[in-house]
């Protein structure tokens, strides 16, 4: 397979990461689209760390992604659970407390 | 390797020091220990450090293994001396408004020491990783700032707004840098700027790349639409992180701009009139100088309208960056500038408004300023100064910072004057919402029965006051030398 075929894929998880972030309303699933867009880049870096092999950047890039993810996830869950605490929902539309 | 090799990048080395030492101090003191002082030192050490191998002729060495990342360049010191002082003077209204309002806690200085440290590199980054590194250091530290105040509403879903919107951003960003990588087979932008001059990036991921990474960072500079994270994170944080947001974090976020555009996309196909980024960046200054003056003018709430105040100061720093095709040096030097005057001023308009109120009485909305002019005339006083150069009147940092830029958009020619005319318009604009602080300060008397603001009185809050009142002034009437230094960064950075 080339190396189309591997980023069609990405594009694809991109896609339905993007999507889902902006059309769910629940911020958890919200929450998982971003790190599904997080996870289709580390396709493309991997699909092109084929093409650029010489010092596999790519391939290094990604262990970077994942674990910044994993910290993104920490914190982001976090500041939902305190969101919670106080508002006993996660829903996007009830977060109108601030506005112009 | 001795030590000396690492001067290029102390400042970071500094920070992380220093943070990791709070978090020890903080982990075995005593309640009401000095860590606001402690944090402000450090970043203020940090700053003259940074600046001290910034006005001395020779640049600091640091090891190739490090410079493949984090450029030790004019441009990164001179963030780091923006940074820092952001950050500093940032830490010490903290002292004084997390005293006051019985909210203060260790883990908030070692944040911000963090996010500084983040904005740092991030101002520093010269490779599509550190940029990610640097850009997700800093927001995860401001996303965990911006919630500090966890029991309030406000608060909190702020956070959750600027968290949900900043991490799509970065994950556009982080698929743009991808195809960036793949479009070039470079992740250090010096490599990509090669390619991409030769003519050898493959052109549509390459552009793709391009789109991406300018969403990306257009949200963390907080450009219009981009920008809708902005007021809401900025009115729900507690005012000092506001402020250090404000100023550190769209600090960074503009060099990173410039070392991506000018840097990595700066040849003549990329930067072209018609069909490189520059009409790009050119109808993004238009939106964000419009949007954020007019939505300023609609407030009701004074921290809001600083808020929508620092969406259209975005607009400004980005119209100097629009010239940068034409007149490189010097368009890039007047944003230096700008960002430098920018933190000054913003810092003391913010702090102003953390000293207007007290606990319980704290001063969000122009009603409670009313008449506080006439009742607490040298606790006002500084505000004015501070309005009036984010307005840009001379004498004033904030007039040069403007003159500058704009002066670049018209030696830029052609379409770009008219970016300066409005330009110029926009802040005619600006004048309503910022002279009406000073005319409910002076003019207005409270209403019969309305909560009115009380004054506070914290010795910090003071102290970064005077200080960055002093830089106003200063880089008001003898800018001379302050644009020396952003013109040898912008011209060290363009060679």
């Amino acid at each position: 397979m080339g190396v189309g075929t591997y980023l069609a894929l990405a594009a694809v998880l991109f896609g339905i990461g993007a999507a889902g972030f902006l059309t769910r309303r629940n911020m958890l699933i919200q929450l998982m689209s971003i790190e599904l867009m997080l996870n289709s880049v580390n396709v493309v870096l991997l699909a092109f760390n084929r093409v650029h092999s010489a010092n596999h950047e790519g391939q290094v890039f990604a262990f970077f992604v994942i674990a910044v993810a994993a910290a993104e996830a920490a914190v982001g869950l976090a500041i939902l659970v305190a969101y919670y605490r106080i508002k006993k929902t996660i829903d996007t539309d009830d977060a109108r407390l601030l506005k112009y | 390797m001795s030590a000396v090799d690492f001067m290029g990048v102390s400042p970071l080395l500094l920070l992380v020091g220093a943070g990791l030492a709070l978090m020890l101090v903080d982990a075995f003191s005593a309640e009401r220990s000095e860590l606001a002082l402690v944090t402000a030192a450090s970043l203020f050490a940090g700053a003259a450090l940074a600046g001290s191998m910034l006005v001395s002729g020779e640049l600091p060495a640091a090891p190739e293994l490090v410079t493949r990342y984090l450029a030790a360049d004019r441009l990164g010191l001179l963030f780091d001396v923006v940074i820092c002082v952001g950050g500093g003077l940032s830490a010490l209204l903290a002292g004084g408004y997390l005293r006051e309002h019985g909210l203060e806690r260790g883990e908030f200085y070692v944040l911000l020491i963090f996010t500084a440290f983040g904005a740092m590199v991030l101002a520093r980054a010269v490779d599509l990783l550190s940029i990610f590194l640097g850009l997700e250091t800093m927001s995860l530290g401001a996303y965990a700032l911006v919630a500090y105040r966890r029991t309030s509403a406000r608060a909190v879903e702020g956070a959750v707004k600027y968290f949900l919107l900043g991490s799509f951003a970065a994950a556009i960003l982080l698929f743009g840098s991808a195809l960036l990588y793949g479009a070039t087979g470079h992740t250090d932008l010096a490599g990509i700027r090669e390619v991409v001059a030769a003519g050898d990036a493959d052109p549509i991921l390459a552009v793709l790349a391009l789109v991406m990474l300018l969403v990306g960072l257009a949200f963390k500079v907080g450009a219009v639409p981009f920008h809708m994270w902005v007021p809401d994170s900025y009115e729900g944080a507690v005012t000092p992180v506001t402020t250090f947001m404000s100023v550190a974090v769209k600090a960074a976020a503009v060099a990173v701009l410039i070392r991506v555009l000018v840097g990595a996309f700066g040849d003549e196909a990329s930067m072209s009139l018609y069909t490189g980024w520059t009409p790009v960046i050119f109808l993004l200054s238009i939106a964000t100088m419009v949007y954020g003056n007019l939505a300023a003018l609609a407030q009701s709430s004074v921290k809001r309208m600083l808020a929508y105040s620092s969406v259209a100061h975005a607009g400004y720093i980005l119209v100097g960056i629009a010239a940068a095709h034409e007149v490189g040096a010097f368009a890039v030097s007047a944003v230096l500038f700008y960002v430098a005057a920018y933190t000054v001023s913003n810092v003391l308009a913010f702090g102003s408004l953390i000293l207007m109120g007290s606990k319980g009485k704290e001063a969000v909305s122009y009603d409670d300023l009313a008449g506080a002019g006439r009742r607490h005339p040298m606790a006002a006083f500084p505000f004015v100064i501070g309005v009036l150069s984010l307005l840009g009147m001379p004498p004033t940092a904030g007039f040069f910072g403007k003159y500058y830029v704009f002066s670049a958009a018209v030696q830029a020619g052609g379409p770009m004057v008219w970016l300066a005319v409005l330009g110029v318009l926009a802040s005619g604009v600006g004048a309503y919402y910022y002279l009406k602080v000073i005319v409910y300060l002076y003019m207005r008397e409270p209403e019969e029965g309305q909560a009115i603001a009380v004054p506070m009185q914290s010795i910090y809050v003071v102290a970064a006051l005077v200080l960055s009142a002093y830089y106003v002034v200063k880089m008001g009437i003898m800018p001379g030398r302050y644009l020396d230094w952003a013109v040898s960064a912008a011209s060290s950075f363009m060679s």
